[in-house]
Order: structure tokens, then C-alpha cells, then sequence
């Protein structure tokens, strides 16, 4: 493919007149089976593939994309670019491609992964079904498989090939008003099992029961990994030091600051082998360790070329995400406090006030009660509104961390005093 | 069209019961101006066909990009192994399709100035101007303007003899411009939504003027002061405000995939479950919700869905109550309905079409009645104009939503600016407390062009409207 994909880039380079050009190839194989009420809704399958061109004239820019592969769409790609880069106005933060970095070989994605079949998908769904027929229950769902092959090259002789593959599966089961669910994604299909997915599933359905009304006002919460990864992602949205440098965060003046809780770290890694890492970025810049919180102090915030070169600064950009776990388990952390909450996942979270950092959501998936150390009953679900650097610093105890996406590893957090401000009748 | 005919002869040579084949090509110009830096000038083509395939009460679909005689065929053959899978699960007896006939037939939407025939240059310079208009204010830190232009071509064939050519187009220009002080920052916007016309809306509209007001009132809203604690107050809402509450509240929770629990993993499900059909109190008397395929300027309107069924036009909810659904031929029978009112719609040809919210908005008020009276007829209320943070719960009951601008009604006067304010509301109580609509020389849509929904996300179009309206007794408060 890798070469294939050389062959498309040639032909290209050789009708590319721009002083300048960032060509990018992506290729797709997916397939998907979905599935609702205990049988499958769609069943999709097919290869994909982009092919993006981004040209310049001195600093007049265009970007064409097209997903055929023919001689002639290829010219045709390279004239629409250059055909816009020349009606185009000129780019005052104009910066040139990326010259030759020295790439680590890509990682060959899993053969369990990418040699896996339709059969196989809905042979573990059929288990899912089952369980859930079992229990009288519903279960709703998708299996994803996903093949990916990228490739790219600049006029300023950057040339990258990297290649990745995962599989997910994620399910809901319910039944009456309890209603729960449990999602992974990974690399290798191998290390997959719809066992003991099915017994985390039943863990949690069966930790429910018929909610109660839950009561609005500031309590402890356990937020499980899910929750935790479902919200924390979404700091990288306004995480980017041009936007704080300009005055529209909350992180304005606060690199080398203890802006977050002295317990909170997150970082980047290329070194840990089990956490999927792209070799380069899309910016054509080679991946390295970045830390970017430590121990509440922040020490990077995401950086595009044009402002790190303003700045003269390296560029950077989340490409995974760790953040440090500890070592309380969940029945450590329901007795440190008197009580309090504990959240299998939120939802719908959207920024509030971009300024301040704050943020809302909902909680989903089950919401559990507990008190002197034991749960005590399910409670309907709960809006919350908080400011995400806040939460931070009311830390009180982290779980290790695990991993529920290749590129993603957080832990369970006790938080204190979340704020809950509304109900749901469910 | 050779190919169209070569698929649906290979699916019902291979056993099908029923087949499709969607042949689209989708065009996406977008321009991203930020503080006169052109950050992105693209255009985007991505073409193919899909295939779906019917059997045994299950669905099968492939894609591909590959147009030959080899490739459609094995496409075929890929969709036909997908369904026979899908039987191994299907529902009960399986799914049935509501009854359909064949319609040979075109449609193009209206359109008098092609903007895709409208120069690069012309619009930049337009573009570059809001965003020096703009930025000419000390305060305006950031200037932002998207311009998205949209085309899609299809060629839709089923094995029921329908032969649709359909081309439709879109245009979405958005600006915005965020005031910064030394304490806070705020953004207003320009954000009516995307409209399905020609280059001629963008030229009947006057941006430049719209620039300043934009730029003004974000100035205005940075300087403002927020409300307290929250507490039950009035709320009027501007129609572009509304149409994104309607969206959340209204739209998804009336279609019926949602109903049934197909999006039960993700998106959610509904709490307006069939049972509730024709009794359900979901708003005031005055509440009318239209679904409204037929709508013109409508993002939704394209002739037929991606089911082959006829674009329709039929009440959600009438004098409060609910009545109907939005519906696709594979939902519909599944609670007795014969036909679908035609909601099925898939992004791009690599998309499964899925159950998709119709053009959608609440009818104007009957009682002349304009925005200014409505406020003079208010003693003490929040006046809400654009969209801001919105969040809803999966069964589509609890819900927050902001706003872009915010004024404090006291007296029958707008008194004065606020800024972060949200109000939290759930169904059935906030569309019962509408006590008054503004009539229909007030009627505005908005069209939203980035509707998420379904594993693998697709992004949907569809538009709403409606007069602005006043609520009463609604939770109302400052953020944090």
C-alpha cells in the first residue's frame, strides 16, 4: 500500500507547478455491525480513500481533496488546488511545509485485527444477545473494525508512512430504568475478549437497581474511567496557548503555573509500546513525549506551527493522552468520604463559558448512591455544571489508570463538592 | 446510469428482496478566515455509490469508490454476504418495508446564482472585509468567518423502478467576533444557518451591517454584568434560538428510530414513546410543530429521502399535542404504520441512511403580533438571541441552553445587556409554557448543517423556524 500510495504522490508532485505543497493520502477499511433490541440494524462495509492536496504561490494557499484515484482526478486535484491558491489572497500567517525528519518505522498493525471477519463480529454479538435475552434485557451496540494507511509528503522533502488498526465494541444494555453500558477499543483484536466484556456488562446492571430521585447540591463523585475520559478530553478543545495568549481561556499567564490540582498530570508518550502512538502528526512533525501538566503545573499547552514559530517554540499537539492514575480502589475511595456518588459515564458535555472553563453535561450509563463505605442504591441521572481546572484541585484520590481506547489511559477520581444543579426524571 | 442498472440486477439475480443504489457525489467548498489569516480554502469532492440490500428481513449495505463493472458487482455481492449476516440476528420475524410504489422523477434546489460558480476572489474579498470590519473595533481580539458551500448530485435506483436524479445545494456563511478585556471575553456571532438557495441569499443580505452589530453588541456583552442565583422568570426567544431548542427537544425525540431504541448505545432514545401518540400533552395549545420536507430554502428538501419516498409535509404536534413521528420505510411498520413520511438520509454515499429529523418549525401565532409588542407586553423577562451551550439528556427530557445575546426586559423595555445566562427546562414543561407566538411576518429559519448522529457519526441537514415566542415560570440563572 505504502508503495502504491508513492506511486499517487509522484504523479502528483509531477503536476504540482506550486511553489510549494503538503500532499496527504489517507486509506480506510472498515467494517461495522450494529446492532439495537437484541438484533443487528445495519451491517456496513468498504474501503475509503482521501487524497488532500495543500499548494502555495509565494503565501497564497488552496487545498483540494478528492477520493478517486484515476490519472485524470489526480490532475484534476492538482489544478482545483493551484487554481485556488492563485484567486486566493495572501496568507499573512503563511508557514512553509515541513522539511525531513528522521521517523521511527511505524508499528505493523495486528494480524487479529486486520485479518478479522464479518462472521467472527456477529458470532460475538450473537453472545451479547444471548446474555441479554437471559436477562430479559435489551442490548444495543456496535462492533467496529478500522484499517488505516497514511501517507504523506511535503515540497520541502518531508515523506511519513504510518499505518494503524483497532477494533471496539460497545454495548447497552436495558431493562425497565436501569440501563447501563461498557465500551473498548484496542489494537489488537487478540487481546479482546466478549467474555469478560459480557461479565463487566452484568457487573454493572446487576450493581443497579430501579433509580431513585437523586437531590441537586454539591456532593463527592466517583467518576469511572469512562466518565473521566468522556470529560477530560474535551480540555484539549481551548488547551492552545495562542487562544490563552489572547485572553479567551482561562490558562491566560499560566505556563509554569500551578493552574490545576497538584494531583492531576496528563501526558503524552511515545515510549509506552501498549498505547498506540502515530509516528508523526498531521503537521508532519515527528511525535515525542510532552508533558503538559505536572502535578497541577501547566508545562505545554497545544501549539500550531504558525504560533510556535511566532512564539519560537516547538509545536505541539495531543496525539494520546495519559493521565497519572494512584492506587485507591474504588471501595478505598467510598471511605474516605462520609458519601457520595458514584458515575459510570457523562454525557453531552459542552463548554459553558469558554473563559472561565466551565463546563456542563449529564451523567449516564448508572448513577450509584453510597454511604459509610457501601453503596446503597441507584439514583436517577444528574446535570452537573463545574469548571474543569476547579475539579482538579478537589482531587482526593486517583485509581490506577486503564486503558479504554489504544490512544487513551485515565483513572477512577474521587472528586469532592461536584456540583450537581438539576435531575432527570430517569 | 449503466451502473445503477447493473446493481440492482446482480441484488435481485443474487436473491433480494428489496435493493438500492445511491450514486453521489458531494462537493464542499469551505473557507476559513481568522483575523484576516486565510486558515483554510478548500475544496473537497468525495464521490461513490452505496448499496443496500434487503433480505429476510435484514439490511446489508457496502460502499465503494470504484465505478466499473467489477467493482459494482462485487459491491453487490459484499452487501448481499452483509444481509445474509444480519438475518442471523434480525428482529423478531424480521423488518418489513412499508409500502412504496416507483417514481421516475428529478429535483434541483432553486437556485438562480450557482456559488459554486461565484469566484473565489469575490468571496474572500467579501469575507476579508467583514473580518477588517470587525477587527476594527479595539476591543474585537478575534475574527472569525466560515463560509461553507455545499453541492450534492445523486442518482438513486431501487428495485421497486424508482430513477431519481437529484442535485440540491446549500450555502452556511457564519461570522464572529470575541471582545476581550482585561477580566473576561465574549463572542457574538452571525449564525443564521445554512439556507438552500444560490449565491443570491448572501448577496440579499447586508453583512457589513451585520458585521458592526456583531462586533458592537460582543463589546456590549463583555462589558455586561451576568445574572445570580437562577430563579422561575419569563423567557423570550428569538426563532434562531428556538430552532436549536426545537432541534434537541422536538426533533429527535419525534424520530422514530429513536423511539424504537435503535440509538440506544449512543444518541439515545425517546421519552415521547408511541403510546403517547395522539394524547400527550407536549405543549401549550398554541404549540404547532410542522415536519415540512416540501419547505422551501429547506436543507431537508430534496424531492425524496434516501428510501425513495416522496419529500412530505404533516404536523408533529397539533394544539399541543403529540401526533406523529418522523419515519423511514424500515420504522414505520414497526408500529402499524403502511408508509413512511420519508426521513431516511445519509451523508455521503459511504453513509447508511438513517432516520433523520425533517425540515421542522413551530407555526407562527395566529394573533397579530410582533417581537416589539410581545416585549412591551412583558414586565419582567430575558430576552435570548442566537445559540449558545446546549446539552440535553438521551431520553431527550432535561435540557440547558445559553444563547449568543442577552438583553433584561423590565417594564415592556430592554433595559439593559447580560452575559452568561443559561436556563435548564425539561419536556413536557417548557414548550406548555408558551403563551404567545409572534405571527408569521416574523418567521425565520435557521438551517443546521452539522446535526450529529448515529455509530459511525454522520452529520445531518434539516432547517427550523418559527416567530419568536415567550415562555413563562422557566428556571433561568448566571453560569458559575
Amino acid at each position: 500500500m505504502k508503495e502504491e500510495m508513492k506511486k499517487t504522490a509522484e504523479l502528483i508532485q509531477k503536476q504540482c507547478q506550486a511553489d510549494d505543497f503538503t500532499l496527504q493520502i489517507y486509506r480506510t477499511d472498515d467494517l461495522r455491525t450494529r446492532f439495537a433490541q437484541n438484533a443487528v440494524t445495519q451491517h456496513i462495509n468498504g474501503a475509503n480513500i482521501t487524497i488532500r492536496l495543500d499548494v502555495s504561490f509565494d503565501n497564497k494557499t488552496g487545498t483540494a481533496s478528492t477520493n478517486q484515484t484515476d490519472d485524470d482526478s489526480l490532475k484534476n486535484l492538482v489544478k482545483k488546488a493551484e487554481n485556488i491558491a492563485r484567486l486566493n489572497k495572501p496568507d499573512p500567517e503563511f508557514v512553509p511545509s515541513e522539511n525531513a525528519h528522521e521517523l521511527r518505522e511505524p508499528i505493523n498493525p495486528h494480524r487479529a485485527t486486520t485479518e478479522l471477519q464479518v462472521e467472527k463480529i456477529v458470532d460475538d454479538i450473537v453472545e451479547c444477545i444471548r446474555n441479554a435475552e437471559g436477562r430479559d434485557a435489551r442490548v444495543s451496540g456496535i462492533s467496529e473494525k478500522n484499517v488505516t494507511k497514511y501517507f504523506m509528503q511535503t515540497g520541502n522533502g518531508f515523506e511519513g508512512y504510518d499505518e494503524s488498526a483497532s477494533f471496539s465494541h460497545s454495548m447497552t444494555m436495558k431493562k425497565g430504568g436501569v440501563e447501563t453500558k461498557v465500551y473498548r477499543a484496542l489494537s489488537d483484536y487478540a487481546e479482546f475478549s466478549i467474555d469478560e466484556m459480557i461479565s463487566q456488562l452484568n457487573s454493572q446492571f446487576d450493581s443497579l437497581q430501579e433509580p431513585q430521585p437523586g437531590q441537586i447540591g454539591r456532593i463527592p463523585v466517583i467518576l469511572r474511567p469512562q466518565a473521566v475520559l468522556s470529560w477530560f478530553l474535551y480540555l484539549f478543545w481551548i488547551f492552545r496557548l495562542r487562544e490563552a495568549d489572547e485572553g479567551m481561556t482561562p490558562f491566560t499567564d499560566q505556563i509554569g503555573k500551578e493552574f490545576f490540582g497538584k494531583d492531576f498530570s496528563i501526558h503524552s508518550t511515545i515510549n509506552d509500546p501498549k498505547i498506540e502512538t502515530p509516528v508523526f502528526t498531521p503537521d508532519g512533525l515527528p511525535t515525542e513525549n510532552i508533558d503538559w501538566i505536572v502535578n497541577g503545573v501547566i508545562k505545554k499547552m497545544q501549539v500550531d506551527r504558525y504560533y510556535a514559530r511566532k512564539k519560537e517554540i516547538k509545536p505541539a499537539m495531543l496525539f494520546n493522552m495519559v493521565i497519572d492514575g494512584g492506587d485507591a480502589t474504588e471501595e478505598n475511595m467510598m471511605k474516605q468520604v462520609e458519601r457520595g456518588v458514584i458515575v459510570n459515564n457523562l454525557w453531552y458535555i459542552r463548554p459553558v463559558d469558554t473563559k472561565s472553563g466551565e463546563w456542563t453535561g449529564l451523567t449516564r450509563d448508572g448513577v450509584l448512591y453510597f454511604e459509610n463505605g457501601e453503596i446503597q442504591h441507584s439514583l436517577t441521572n444528574f446535570r452537573w455544571n463545574e469548571v474543569l481546572h476547579d475539579v482538579t484541585k478537589r482531587i482526593l484520590a486517583l485509581g490506577p489508570p486503564v486503558q479504554l481506547r489504544p490512544e487513551i489511559v485515565v483513572p477512577t477520581m474521587l472528586i469532592d463538592d461536584f456540583n450537581f444543579v438539576d435531575v432527570t426524571t430517569f | 446510469m449503466k451502473y445503477l442498472e447493473l446493481a440492482l440486477e446482480k441484488a435481485l439475480s443474487l436473491g433480494a428482496e428489496y435493493a438500492d443504489i445511491r450514486i453521489q457525489r458531494t462537493q464542499r467548498e469551505l473557507i476559513y478566515l481568522r483575523n484576516l489569516s486565510m486558515k483554510n480554502t478548500s475544496m473537497q469532492e468525495v464521490y461513490g455509490y452505496g448499496i443496500r440490500i434487503f433480505k429476510n428481513g435484514a439490511w446489508g449495505f457496502a460502499h465503494s469508490n470504484e465505478f466499473s463493472e467489477d467493482s459494482v458487482i462485487k459491491t453487490v455481492k459484499r452487501a448481499f454476504g452483509l444481509a445474509e449476516q444480519s438475518g442471523r440476528l434480525k428482529h423478531a420475524d424480521g423488518l418489513k418495508l412499508a409500502h412504496e410504489r416507483g417514481y421516475i422523477d428529478s429535483y434541483q434546489t432553486p437556485c438562480y446564482i450557482d456559488p459554486f460558480s461565484v469566484s473565489l476572489s469575490e468571496k474572500v474579498e467579501l469575507m476579508l472585509e467583514i473580518n477588517k470590519t470587525m477587527l476594527g473595533y479595539n476591543e474585537i481580539k478575534q475574527a472569525m468567518f466560515v463560509l461553507e458551500t455545499s453541492k450534492n448530485e445523486k442518482l438513486f435506483g431501487s428495485t421497486l423502478g424508482t430513477r431519481l436524479d437529484i442535485s440540491t445545494v446549500y450555502i452556511d456563511p457564519t461570522f464572529q467576533a470575541t471582545a476581550v478585556t482585561a477580566k473576561d471575553s465574549q463572542s457574538r456571532s452571525f449564525r443564521e444557518g445554512g439556507v438552500a438557495s444560490g449565491w443570491e441569499y448572501i448577496d440579499n443580505l447586508d453583512l457589513e451591517e451585520k458585521a458592526e452589530k456583531v462586533a458592537e453588541e460582543a463589546i456590549m456583552k463583555v462589558k455586561a454584568d451576568s445574572l445570580g442565583s437562577e430563579e422561575r422568570r419569563t423567557l423570550i426567544l428569538d426563532p434562531i434560538h428556538m430552532s436549536l431548542t426545537m432541534h434537541e427537544s422536538v426533533g429527535h425525540p419525534t424520530e422514530l428510530d429513536r423511539v424504537l431504541g435503535w440509538e440506544a448505545d449512543f444518541a439515545g432514545i425517546s421519552f415521547a414513546t408511541p403510546e403517547k401518540l395522539g394524547n400527550y400533552r407536549y405543549g401549550s395549545n398554541l404549540v404547532n410543530f410542522v415536519a415540512d420536507n416540501t419547505l422551501e430554502g429547506g436543507l431537508a428538501t430534496a424531492g425524496y429521502d434516501d428510501d425513495g419516498v416522496p419529500n412530505q409535509k404533516w404536523y408533529l404536534i397539533k394544539e399541543g399535542i403529540l401526533q406523529e413521528y418522523g419515519t423511514t420505510r424500515d420504522t414505520a411498520p414497526l408500529i402499524g404504520l403502511e408508509m413512511s413520511r420519508g426521513c431516511n438520509r445519509a451523508t455521503h454515499y459511504f453513509d447508511f441512511p438513517i432516520n433523520r429529523i425533517p425540515n421542522l418549525y413551530l407555526e407562527p401565532g395566529e394573533k397579530e403580533l410582533s417581537p416589539n409588542d410581545l416585549i412591551a407586553d412583558t414586565e419582567d423577562a430575558i430576552y435570548i438571541e442566537g445559540q449558545g451551550t446546549f446539552s440535553i439528556d438521551q431520553h431527550r427530557v432535561n435540557f440547558q441552553f445559553g444563547g449568543d445575546m442577552f438583553w433584561e426586559i423590565k417594564n415592556g423595555k430592554k433595559i439593559r445587556p447580560l452575559k452568561k445566562i443559561i436556563y435548564k427546562s425539561n419536556n413536557p414543561e417548557f414548550w406548555n409554557s408558551v403563551d404567545a407566538i409572534c405571527d408569521e411576518r416574523f418567521f425565520r429559519t435557521f438551517g443546521v448543517t452539522n446535526c450529529g448522529k448515529g455509530q459511525p457519526g454522520q452529520r445531518g441537514i434539516m432547517t427550523h423556524g418559527g416567530a419568536t415566542a415567550r415562555f413563562r415560570n422557566i428556571r433561568v440563572g448566571g453560569s458559575q
